[in-house]
């Protein structure tokens, strides 16, 4: 089966947090960079709205009003509704982050976060949705097979440490959305903290070094401040 | 008032309730004993008077009679009561003018109350037999019990002449204790309240008699070494981190301040939005592991602990760091063959172990080498991160652990300072000690756990 790059098409976002000043924030920083975004206050709005189904992700508060928002996802689970849903929170134990992913969540973010952070894991949620059990990847002239362990650039063999074919996995399943450091170490190696060194850019580079041959055009690209993107053309 | 404060003290009530107990238990022994004594002289004079008056019934009257005046004769303490009636109930000879109301019937009765002859209005207690005799008369001889009365009043006047002077010593005892207990509570009560005032230089004093009070006094003394500790940490933090957050943002708002202040094109300004947005980010990174370090500490418990594997951990940080390395021309070697098993967290421990290896890359020279290994030594889990670098100056040893604390080597300090802070909470959370040690040349970090059993305490207290 193959996994196409994703059209250009922005889904709708659910953002259900009750502090004004950081739902308007996130609003507009969904909104700039493409999604229609929909605000609720409270667990009853926001359970209303990702009922009636408008929005394709959702962004959720833990704590909304002193309540805990998780009862929210383990609702809508309830029900059979699987839209992805990053949570976000400011309690930051290692235990909380546990427990809001076995609720259901399937992202969690603390506060204080970076907005491109948020956005690129809504992105990256918001095509989750495509097969995790293809055998094959293909974005633009890289192909990837899952079984056989090889990659290769158009014609021409790409050979990978395994370490470096896992990080180019992770790319061609995000094609073209912006990935960030912290969600590398997350994903990738199962980090679950910043190291204070360079280290992922020297992967990176290590990995472009052998993608990008020659002349060849650059596949994965610095994205400013933020992270990296697997860039191909439609 | 002090004397209430003494009433009230445990150790009164305690000596009061033991008076009374001892007070009771001795009354008891008393009582029994006397009984005893009373009951024992009383059969006895029973016994002789049935017996008594059983071989003289049958004797002939003139015989009976100088029996009884001899009797009579030798009883000097008047204790002894003879009588013999004849057929009509006249007293032929003796000493009790009237036939007390007994039954003549050869036993033993005990006639209360009974007047003593010849005196007006005395009157006594006393043990009679009555029989009769064959010519219709009747024999009575009786004792008095005076003397067991006496005894009695001398078993009840020991007694108490006994029981006074312990029952005043259990209570002077109690109060004694009573008094030092209060006073040593309220000593410890005072510095207590100075402790709330502020002195936190105070402790509690402790008089190395080990006993209850003591050890609470000598526990609640550790548990204030350890705030006292905690607080400068906590000073010495803030002042850090102000320092630390000021930077950033002082440049941060230079570049802000620059680019509004000049006319300058669009260019220029997102230049300047650029690099002050760099400069909030390293602000940002610093409060992240702030947060980070009291995430650990707030973070998983022994019951979320699960069993991992140090070398498996280690293998994997050797493969995320070997690139990074590379490409710092470093000899990054791994050196971790069985598997090192200990009771964890899987994350915290990769943390812990990628902050001692992160370090290390960032501190040791182009062509060096730095070394990880993962064992178990002694039966103690083992994780050895060691460099070739400058190494780290004994005397500075115990200061990198704090937060922010950063050596200045060859100027290439980077970072935010906190990582071995955060490897250090760590390695406490899992009861694991983290100490540095000279390479010759370069820095050695040990991450040890405790043994087994000490390692389920630790985990226990924390």
């Amino acid at each position: 089966m193959l996994m196409r790059a994703d059209s250009n098409v922005k889904p709708s976002v659910l953002v259900i947090e009750d502090e004004r000043d950081l739902a308007e924030e996130i609003r507009s920083e969904l909104q700039a960079s493409g999604h229609v975004v929909q605000l609720a206050e409270n667990r009853e709005e926001g359970l209303r709205a990702a009922r009636a189904g408008g929005a394709a992700v959702m962004v959720m508060d833990r704590m909304l009003h002193g309540e805990d928002g998780l009862a929210i996802i383990e609702t809508l689970r309830n029900e059979g509704n699987s839209m992805p849903v990053l949570v976000i929170s400011a309690l930051s134990s290692v235990d909380d982050r546990i427990r809001g992913l076995k609720a259901g969540g399937d992202d969690y973010l603390v506060k204080p976060f970076e907005l491109r952070e948020l956005t690129a894991r809504v992105e990256a949620l918001s095509r989750r949705a495509g097969d995790a059990r293809a055998t094959r990847l293909r974005v633009g002239p890289l192909e990837m097979d899952l079984v056989e362990r090889t990659v290769r650039r158009g014609d021409r063999r790409v050979d990978l440490l395994p370490r470096e074919f896992k990080l180019l996995e992770y790319f061609m399943r995000h094609p073209n959305q912006i990935v960030t450091r912290a969600m590398l170490l997350e994903d990738v190696w199962n980090f679950k903290f910043l190291p204070q060194t360079n280290v992922v850019d020297v992967h990176i580079s290590n990995l472009r070094r052998k993608i990008d041959e020659g002349g060849e055009a650059r596949l994965i690209v610095n994205v400013r401040a933020s992270g990296f993107k697997l860039h191909v053309d439609d | 008032m002090w004397t209430i404060e003494v009433l009230r003290a445990r150790a009164f009530r305690l000596a009061l309730a033991f008076a009374l107990t001892i007070t009771l238990a001795t009354s008891g022994a008393f009582y029994l004993i006397y009984l005893r004594v009373t009951t024992a002289d009383v059969a006895w004079v029973e016994a002789l008077l049935i017996d008594e008056s059983a071989k003289s019934v049958g004797d002939s009257e003139d015989r009976l009679r100088r029996a009884l005046d001899l009797r009579l004769t030798r009883d000097l303490r008047r204790l002894d009561y003879v009588a013999l009636f004849d057929g009509n109930g006249a007293l032929t000879t003796g000493n009790v003018p009237t036939m007390p109301a007994i039954a003549v019937d050869g036993r033993a009765h005990l006639v209360r109350e009974f007047p003593v002859p010849g005196s007006n209005d005395r009157t006594d207690s006393a043990i009679f037999v009555a029989r009769r005799r064959p010519d219709g008369g009747v024999l009575l001889l009786g004792r008095s019990l005076l003397e067991v009365y006496a005894l009695r009043e001398a078993v009840s006047r020991a007694l108490a002449i006994a029981l006074a002077p312990t029952v005043l010593l259990i209570l002077a005892i109690g109060l004694f204790f009573a008094g030092r207990g209060s006073r040593r509570l309220a000593r410890i009560h005072n510095k207590i309240a100075d402790i709330m005032n502020g002195d936190l230089g105070a402790r509690l004093p402790e008089t190395g008699e080990g006993d209850d009070v003591d050890k609470v006094a000598s526990a609640v003394n550790l548990m204030l070494d350890e705030i006292n500790r905690l607080l400068d940490q906590l000073k010495s933090v803030g002042d850090n981190i102000a320092h630390d957050l000021r930077s950033p943002l002082a440049v941060a708002r230079a570049k802000i301040e620059g680019g509004l202040a000049r006319e300058a094109t669009v260019e220029d300004l997102r230049a300047a939005m650029a690099d002050a947005l760099d400069h909030l980010d390293r602000a940002a990174v610093t409060i992240a592991a702030l947060l980070r370090i009291s995430a650990v500490e707030n973070g998983p418990r022994e019951k979320t602990f699960e069993e991992v594997d140090l070398s498996a951990i280690c293998a994997g940080v050797f493969d995320f760091y070997e690139p990074l390395a590379q490409a710092n021309a470093l000899d990054l070697t791994l050196d971790a063959p069985k598997p090192t098993l200990v009771r964890g967290d899987q994350d915290l421990m990769r943390e812990a172990i990628s902050n001692l290896v992160d370090n290390a890359i960032k501190f040791t020279p182009a062509g060096g080498k730095v070394r990880i290994e993962a064992a178990t030594v002694d039966g103690r889990p083992l994780v050895r991160v060691s460099d070739t670098g400058r190494g780290i100056p004994p005397q500075e040893r115990e200061r990198i652990f704090r937060r922010f604390y950063q050596v200045e080597r060859d100027g290439r300090s980077s970072g935010h300072g906190l990582g071995l802070s955060i490897a250090e909470t760590i390695a406490k959370l899992h009861g694991f000690n983290l100490t540095v040690e000279d390479n010759n040349p370069g820095a050695r970090f040990e991450l040890r756990g405790a043994d087994k059993a000490s390692l389920a305490l630790e985990t226990a207290r924390s």
